[in-house]
């Protein structure tokens, strides 16, 4: 899997997807099993972004088009 | 030897100045109004201003009750007054007597013509809206570097979402290059792999809202690639940015809450699925549990010869019904046959000639009439018990 890595909201959208399919009661047993891992899967995934994520440096843009780290006095 | 004098004291001259000059005691002049205020008790202050100048303005509640319209930033105004000083901020004022409406207000009628102007060409129109992204990475935000809006959006970002990156482009938010500046810094953000743009600034008298008001920012939020959130005054200001915005945020810290989630119900938000997706799996294979037990407890399964019985009983009805049918129809033909039999008993011949009478034949044909008849012509004479064979004599013909 070469692909793009996707977005936490495109993770979710997939989570979503899953457990409206599961709500409908339209996958075979089968299938289920394989969705409930895949589903706990993506949950992980988001979970892991949302704590390894660190807090993001502020930027500015300054006047000679760089960016910056922006500090704003509290 | 200088004598120094207390500010009181300098003040309390000036005003003595002042309140000598007939000039100043009564004055009458026409401006626009702003950062106009209504005091509980009564009092309204505002500043009375040209496009160079301004002036504090101060009417007291008995003069203002005699007011016959609602004065509000904006309006041109006529005022009659004296201009004199207030001792304890040094401030020389005018205080008003008489104040009425001169015409509309300009910057309101240039508000209100480049609104119906943008509105006709369609640039407020829902269908331009664009979608805000739910889960933003890096946020543009393009106002003032210092000041009370760009810390209560930044603040509020990290607060909620700290995960998510901010970019401040700098501007100017009022006066003269303001909106060229916004408009730069809008075309600038375009290339920042943004989700979102927040644009804006704090709040202020119309005038210093103003750049969002202009045609040129108005156009560059339209063109913006990147959604964009406004974020101008407070919640009572509206501006043509507003209008043109994808999201009007009532204030800069309103336009942060709106731009992020926060991370405490995101987390919650997924916990939450975590459970919901147990609980429909455990919910899915119990329901095909019970399908089953359901079917397995059918009869039928438990006890298959009832099939059979069933099926025998319903033999035995048919063959009960069938008999039936039969012997009724048997029935009715032996009833058939009987009345035929006693009709035929009736009618036997062999019956009448038991009576005496006797059937005449001759030449095979039975004799009803002489005229059958010829003299000798032999005839058998049958009877109850036997027969005879006799001859013809005589004809007598009893017509």
């Amino acid at each position: 899997m070469n692909k793009k890595e996707k977005t936490f909201e495109e993770i979710l959208a997939d989570l979503e997807q899953i457990i409206s399919e599961l709500e409908s009661g339209s996958i075979d047993l089968d299938r289920t099993i394989d969705k409930y891992s895949e589903a706990m899967k993506l949950a992980k995934t988001c979970n892991d972004k949302l704590k390894n994520a660190t807090t993001k440096v502020n930027k500015i843009l300054a006047e000679n088009d760089m960016l910056e780290d922006f500090k704003i006095d509290e | 030897m200088a004598t120094y004098l207390t500010i009181s004291e300098i003040n309390h001259y000036l005003k003595s100045l002042f309140d000598k000059d007939q000039n100043l005691n009564r004055v009458y002049l026409k401006g626009e109004i702003s950062n106009f205020k209504s005091h509980t008790r009564g009092h309204l202050y505002f500043t009375i201003k040209d496009e160079l100048s301004r002036i504090n303005a101060v009417m007291f509640m008995s003069a203002a009750k005699t007011l016959d319209f609602v004065p509000e930033d904006g309006m041109n105004v006529l005022l009659e007054g004296r201009i004199s000083i207030y001792e304890a901020t040094g401030n020389y004022q005018i205080y008003v007597e008489k104040m009425s409406v001169d015409g509309v207000g300009n910057l309101y009628l240039e508000f209100e013509k480049l609104k119906a102007k943008l509105a006709e060409e369609g640039l407020f129109d829902p269908q331009h809206k664009r979608l805000l992204p739910k889960y933003p990475q890096r946020i543009g935000i393009i106002t003032a570097q210092t000041g009370a809006a760009v810390k209560d959006i930044i603040s509020t970002i990290k607060r909620r979402y700290p995960i998510c990156e901010t970019i401040l482009f700098p501007t100017l938010v009022q006066g003269e290059g303001a909106k060229e500046n916004i408009v730069k810094q809008l075309t600038k953000a375009q290339a920042y792999d943004l989700d979102l743009i927040i644009c804006g600034r704090g709040g202020g008298s119309i005038e210093d809202l103003w750049a969002f008001n202009e045609e040129i920012v108005a156009r560059a939020i339209y063109n913006s690639k990147i959604p964009v959130i406004s974020a101008v005054g407070h919640e009572i200001d509206f501006t043509i940015a507003d209008f043109v915005a994808d999201l009007r945020a009532p204030t800069p810290t309103g336009a942060a809450e709106m731009a992020v989630p926060s991370i405490i119900e995101v987390k919650q938000m997924i916990n939450q699925y975590q459970l919901q997706i147990t609980k429909l799996i455990s919910n899915n294979i119990k329901q095909r549990k019970q399908a089953v037990n359901n079917l397995s407890s059918k009869q039928i399964l438990k006890n298959p010869l009832m099939m059979y019985e069933v099926k025998e009983q319903k033999l035995d009805n048919l063959i009960d019904q069938l008999n039936k049918r039969i012997s009724y129809q048997l029935q009715n033909t032996k009833a058939l046959l009987k009345s035929k039999i006693s009709i035929l008993q009736v009618l036997n011949p062999l019956k009448i000639l038991a009576k005496g009478y006797s059937i005449i034949e001759s030449q095979e044909q039975i004799i009803n009439s002489t005229k059958q008849l010829k003299i000798d012509d032999m005839l058998n004479i049958k009877l109850y018990q036997g027969q005879i064979k006799a001859q013809v004599k005589e004809l007598t013909n009893n017509e």
